[in-house]
Order: structure tokens, then C-alpha cells, then sequence
């Protein structure tokens, strides 16, 4: 099997999705040596491995974006012969199916429902809980699903996923405090998660554009959040991208800043100069990267095509403001 | 790089079985000459009259040895970056690319940004947001990427 | 070429067809038994309740906030220690509250511990019982045969190795015992078993693993005999104390430093 099935799907491009799920077939032509019935063969056929079942797992998930319901439905059935229904995970797995093929909101809310009597038998089982919680923002009802991620997040607070899921709910609703003590929190379960520092400072970044009058303080925080995240990861576009976001606007406010406004973090706003030699530095990396990218010089080719056209806009709408 | 590492090994190797072949020719040489000597006396002396090799068989183990490691080192594949952010860098900028072998297999321990999963987020998918978005994707005349290499 | 003057011992080959092979053959079988047995003995992973997931991770929590304090403003420090210094204090996270500042229960008597136990007996079991049965069977049929001669010469000091159960003096040690093959089949055959059951015993394995993919299965942070109420006070004192450094300071002169274009 390709080495892309063993990511989770989601953040495959949907032409990645696509092949992988035309393939589908092919893959699931020959049921796992564990599951079919005894054959001598069986002796000498490899042994299963963990991987194979984290595949069938993601081919699944590709095969539900793709609209394949028959390849997810078996590997689905696999799955189960291979675990038990009653296995957590699965149950997740099967609600999700059920979602996916649901073809309006009321057998969702019977999906729901579902979910909510697995829940009251064993309410210890997460995997359903995050089931019920998106299933939730499905159907719109955001503010039930904050109410029931911030009950998951309180009985299990080193879920970095659930966190990372709750501050982004908080941003769609615009409470970026919150979300921000949510990122935060992230981070204290992985210091070292260079995107979810960027993350960070975009959601700074985005408190900081609302135009409050804390909003300076804002700015300054998410500058270092992005300056932190590319300390971390050598040419990160994204804290590049970030970092040069940030010091424009800084450019453009510090001047009437006034220079007594300490931040909340006890760290003033950095001074002009240092926002200047940041501003520059990001730019010229981030045209390095952009000229790299574009040119495909070996070595320059992991990043993402969407992200490095939208520096390279970037960069030409702030070399068309110089210019004017 | 690879041809002369292997020589250079093949040569280590050649030299040990060399200097152990002669180690062994040595010992089993002088033990039968002091059997012979001493046949008349007992049998079980032999094991204590063995004398020490000759230094040229000594000086030979050891430039195998070295030799040998010399091959290894020299064959070995290029090192991991150990510092987190170089090794973060070389994730996002060289993608799976960079953590390809020579024969075109990505390394089965590469997963990407290991952090990636905290915006992907599988556990809170929304796979109807997905499909619709899919659909769209299609509509718009999407296709997929050309001949798979698994 | 010289030669040392070898013993040879005049054997009938049909102590190699109906010691060795019989030996080797047995071992095998049990050694594919037992692993089907463990894997039938093998009782599920209790699964654990809410409040209980809930208290462990909270500890987590308080630990995970003091090892990375520095990614977060000292203000949110402040405000996150004071909440959990307070709340491990009083006892919120506490499974049952009511029995805080009791002693911890015996661990023989508690039913989740025991289990624990019961299984590591099981496992222990598996590997006495027939290995016992199998010595006692070759010492009461095979005891004393002298059944193989190793290909290659061996040092005196292989001799107390490899003729267990013949009590000669002079024998050179390249002769082996039946008990001896026994021994080296225990240490030697673990890469059959490999082959016919998939590395490391898979079947064990994988089960294990579907339960870990979700969150459900946390490690046992107490274990029998801990009352996790001291834990909590330890980790409030732990966290009052913590000295906090902001990553953040500065890191915008770090960059400028270091970053080359």
C-alpha cells in the first residue's frame, strides 16, 4: 500500500483522496490472512501488522470523502470481524459511516441519538463522546458542542486533540480569549508543536485585528508566537508568512502606540527597529522560499503549492504598496 | 561512495580471515612440535606451552580491524539532523522527498509533522463537510494525480 | 596441516532419531501451545471509569503544566496554577471525594489489584508448568545420553554447559547431553517461534493495540496502594514552588541572530 494511507485523510488533497480510494478495490481485493478462514497458505503469508489495520482505518475515511460507501462498508466490515462491534473505537468508526451516508438532518439526529445511548451505558467512551461533539457542529449547534467539549476537556484535560478542537470552535464564534487559553493549553501538553505555535499566533493575530483597544498587546504576542514557531522549524512558510502579517500591521500601529501599554505577559511591544529588521528578514525569506519552491530545487519541494501561492501574493501586494 | 566502502570492507575482511587462518596455523604447528618433543612425556602439557603469536599476526588482526571499520563508517548512510528545529526544517521543506532511501521508498518510520494530527484532528472529522467539499472539488474538474507509484 | 588427535565415540545413530528430533519436535509444540494459551488466558484490560480517567488526568495535567510551563505567559501560569493548586488542595479531582484522607486500601484486598496480579501468575504459570513437566520427562527417559557432537572445537569451559547429566571427567566438551539440548532449545528457539507466530507474538499484541488508539486505555498512574490524595498535595506543592521562565522573552533578538538569509 502507498505510504500516504498510513496518514490520517484529512488533510490529503483531495486528488491524493481520490486515487486512494479508486484503488480501493484493488486493496481490499484480499481479505487479511487474520481474518480469512484457515488455509495452509496462512502459514507462510505475513504476519499482520499493526499498520495494515491504521490503513484500513484511513482507506475507509478516504473512501467516505470520495462518496465510495461500498469499499467503506467493507472495510468497515473487516474491521469489525478483526476487533469485536463492541470495541470503542469502532463504535466511533460505525456512527461516522452512518453520518456520512445519513441523507438528511433527521436521521442525523438519530445518529445523535445513538450516540447519547452509548454514552449513558458507558460514559467513558471517548472516542464516541468526540463522535457526539462533531456530530453536534454538524448540525450547527455550536454552542452545544462548546458546552460538551468543555465537559470532555474537564474529565480528560490531556487531550490535546479536544483542545485543539475546542479552540477552534471558540474562534468560529469569535471568543478568542477562550480560544486562546485553549491553544494554550495544547501547548502545554506539546511544547514543542512548531504549527500549533503558528496556529497561536494566527488566533492572536485575529484577536489582534479586531480592533479592540487591547489590540497592540495582541499583536505583540503573536509576533512571538510565530517568531517562537519559526525557532523551532527552520524556513517555516506559514511562521514566515505570519511573522511578516504581524510586523506590517505592527508597522502601521506602533507609531501612535502608546509606550506604556504593557502587555498582559509582562513583555512590552518590541521596539521599531527590531519590528523593522523582522519585517525585512521575513520578507527575504519568504521570497527565498517562494523562488525555491517555484524553481523546484531539490530539497524545496515539501511545501504546500496553496500556501506558497498565497506568499507569493502576499509578497507582490506589499512590493505593489512600496512601489506606490 | 557505496562501491568504495564495500572494497574497502572486503579488504578488512580479507585481512582478519587471513589473520586468523595464520593464527590458527601457528598454534596447531607448534602444538604438534612440542607433542613431539615431549611425547614421552604427558599428554595434557600441550595447553600450557602455548607461546604467544608472532607479532606480525597480531599487527595484522588489528589493521583488519581498523580497516574494516574504516569500510563500515564510510558505507553508512547520511546522518538524521538531531537538533529539533533542523530536523522540523528539513519535514517542511523537503516533505517526504527528504526522507526518501535510494531506492525510492519513503522511510516507514516518516509521518510528516508528528502535529499535523492536532489540526487534521481524525477523532472530531467532519466527513459530511468533507464530502460536500469533495463534490465541489470534483465539479470544478478535479482529477487524480497521475500514475501511483505504491 | 597438523592435527590434534580427535576422541571419537561410537554412537548408534538412533539415539539421533529418537532423542534429538523427538526433543527438538516437543519443544516446538509446547513453545506454540503455550503462546495460544496466553493469548486464551489473557483477560481483557479492566476498563476504567470516568472519575477515574478523570483523576489520573488531571495529575497528568498538573504535570504536564509544570514540565512546559515556559511555553505560556506568566500570567496564564498564574492563573493555571492557582486553579489546580486549589483545587488538587481540596481534593476536586479526587475519584470518590468522601474517602479523602482515609489510608489507601490494602492492595491484596482490592479486587482491581488483584486482577493485575492474577495475570502476571497466569502469565508466569504458562512458563513454569511446561517447562517443568518437559525436564522431569527428559530426566526420567533421556537422562545421562551423550547425543550429539558439535561440528567445532570448544574450550574446557563449555563443559559444565553442555554435558549436564554425564558425569566424565575427560570428555571433550564438543560431545553434548540430551539435558544440555534441552537448555539450548529454551534460550535457542526463540526465532522459530517468531516465524510461526509473527514477531513478538502478534496476536497478543494487536488486540492491545485497537484499545490504545483511543485515549481510553491510560497507563495505571496509581498503582495499588497509593492514595492518589497525597499524589495531588505533592504535585500542589511541586507546582507552588515552580520558579516559571518565559520562552517567549526575548525570542524575537534569538530569531535575528540566528535566521541567515
Amino acid at each position: 500500500m502507498s505510504s500516504s494511507l498510513s496518514h490520517p485523510p484529512a488533510h490529503l488533497p483531495p486528488a491524493v483522496a481520490l486515487r486512494i480510494s479508486q484503488q480501493a478495490p484493488i486493496t481490499l481485493r484480499n481479505p487479511p490472512s487474520v481474518i480469512s478462514s484457515y488455509s495452509i497458505s496462512s502459514l507462510w503469508s505475513a504476519a499482520e501488522t499493526p499498520e495494515l489495520w491504521t490503513e484500513y482505518e484511513n482507506l475507509m475515511l478516504s473512501c467516505l470523502r470520495t462518496g465510495d460507501e461500498q469499499s467503506a462498508h467493507l472495510c468497515l466490515e473487516r474491521l469489525t470481524e478483526r476487533f469485536g462491534a463492541e470495541n470503542e473505537k469502532l463504535m466511533a468508526l460505525r456512527g461516522l459511516f452512518q453520518e456520512a451516508i445519513a441523507k438528511d438532518d433527521a436521521e442525523l439526529k438519530q445518529v445523535l441519538e445513538e450516540y447519547e445511548n452509548i454514552l449513558t451505558k458507558d460514559p467513558s467512551n471517548m472516542p464516541v463522546t468526540k463522535r457526539r461533539i462533531a456530530l453536534l457542529k454538524t448540525l450547527d449547534k455550536t454552542t452545544e458542542a462548546i458546552t460538551a467539549l468543555n465537559e470532555f476537556v474537564d474529565s480528560s484535560p490531556t487531550d490535546a486533540e479536544a483542545w485543539a478542537e475546542l479552540a477552534d470552535l471558540y474562534v468560529g464564534q469569535g471568543m478568542y480569549p477562550q480560544a486562546v487559553f485553549a491553544m494554550e493549553e495544547v501547548l502545554l501538553i506539546t511544547p514543542n508543536a512548531w504549527n500549533i505555535h503558528a496556529r497561536l499566533g494566527e488566533v492572536l493575530f485575529m484577536a489582534g485585528s479586531t480592533g479592540d483597544s487591547s489590540a497592540d498587546k495582541y499583536l505583540g504576542d503573536a509576533l512571538r508566537r510565530f517568531c517562537r514557531s519559526i525557532e523551532l522549524c527552520d524556513d517555516y512558510l506559514r511562521g514566515y508568512y505570519g511573522l511578516k502579517l504581524t510586523t506590517s500591521k505592527l508597522l502601521s500601529i506602533l507609531p501612535q502606540a502608546s509606550r506604556q501599554s504593557k502587555s498582559d505577559s509582562g513583555l512590552a511591544l518590541p521596539d521599531l527597529k527590531t519590528v523593522e529588521r523582522l519585517n525585512e528578514t521575513a520578507t527575504a525569506k519568504l521570497s527565498e522560499i517562494v523562488r525555491k519552491s517555484v524553481n523546484g530545487e531539490p530539497g524545496w519541494g515539501g511545501y504546500e503549492q496553496a500556501e506558497v501561492i498565497a506568499a507569493k501574493a502576499l509578497l507582490d501586494s506589499s512590493a505593489a504598496k512600496t512601489i506606490r | 561512495m557505496t562501491w568504495i566502502s564495500k572494497s574497502v570492507t572486503g579488504l578488512g575482511l580479507l585481512f582478519l580471515a587471513h589473520a586468523c587462518y595464520s593464527a590458527h596455523e601457528h598454534s596447531a604447528l607448534h602444538s604438534t612440535s612440542t607433542a613431539a618433543l615431549s611425547s614421552i612425556a604427558s599428554h595434557s602439557t600441550t595447553a600450557s606451552n602455548v607461546t604467544s603469536l608472532p607479532i606480525d599476526i597480531s599487527i595484522e588482526t588489528v589493521v583488519a580491524v581498523f580497516v574494516i571499520c574504516v569500510g563500515l563508517v564510510l558505507g553508512s548512510p547520511e546522518l538524521r539532523p538531531i537538533q529539533w528545529r533542523v530536523w522540523a526544517g528539513k519535514i517542511e521543506r523537503e516533505g517526504e522527498k527528504g526522507f526518501m532511501s535510494s531506492d525510492g521508498t519513503v522511510d516507514k518510520d516518516y509521518v510528516g509533522n508528528p502535529f499535523r494530527v492536532l489540526e487534521s484532528r481524525p477523532g472530531f472529522i467532519d466527513i459530511r463537510k468533507q464530502r460536500k467539499e469533495f463534490a465541489e472539488w470534483v465539479r470544478e474538474g478535479g482529477v487524480a494525480v497521475g500514475a501511483p507509484k505504491s | 596441516m597438523a592435527q590434534i588427535p580427535v576422541q571419537t565415540i561410537h554412537r548408534d545413530p538412533q539415539l539421533f532419531y529418537w532423542i534429538l528430533i523427538p526433543i527438538t519436535v516437543v519443544m516446538i509444540l509446547t513453545g506454540v501451545l503455550r503462546h495460544y494459551a496466553t493469548v486464551l488466558m489473557a483477560t481483557e484490560p479492566k476498563k476504567q471509569e470516568l472519575p477515574a480517567i478523570r483523576e489520573q488526568r488531571s495529575l497528568l495535567r498538573g504535570i504536564n503544566l509544570r514540565t512546559n510551563a515556559n511555553v505560556i505567559s506568566p500570567a496564564s501560569f498564574q492563573a493555571r496554577k492557582d486553579y489546580l493548586v486549589n483545587a488538587y488542595e481540596r481534593g476536586d479531582f479526587l475519584k470518590d471525594p468522601d474517602k479523602k484522607g482515609q489510608a489507601a486500601a490494602n492492595p491484596m484486598t482490592d479486587p482491581a489489584a488483584m486482577e493485575g496480579m492474577m495475570g502476571m501468575m497466569k502469565g508466569n504459570m504458562a512458563m513454569m508448568i511446561p517447562q517443568t513437566l518437559i525436564m522431569g520427562w527428559i530426566n526420567a527417559f533421556f537422562s545421562g545420553f551423550v547425543i550429539i557432537r558439535l561440528p567445532f572445537p570448544l574450550t574446557i569451559k563449555f563443559k559444565s554447559m553442555l554435558q549436564a547429566g554425564v558425569g566424565t571427567r575427560d570428555m571433550d566438551p564438543q560431545w553434548m547431553s540430551s539435558i544440555s539440548w534441552y537448555v539450548l532449545c529454551i534460550f535457542g528457539l526463540q526465532s522459530v517461534f517468531n516465524y510461526l507466530l509473527g514477531s513478538d507474538n502478534a496476536a497478543s499484541q494487536m488486540a492491545q493495540q485497537m484499545g490504545q488508539m483511543g485515549p481510553g486505555a491510560g497507563a495505571q498512574m496509581f498503582g495499588p496502594g497509593v492514595d492518589p490524595d497525597k499524589q495531588f498535595k505533592a504535585e500542589a506543592e511541586n507546582l507552588s514552588v515552580l520558579a516559571h521562565e518565559y520562552t517567549l522573552e526575548g525570542v524575537e533578538d534569538r530569531l535575528l541572530e540566528t535566521v541567515r538569509v
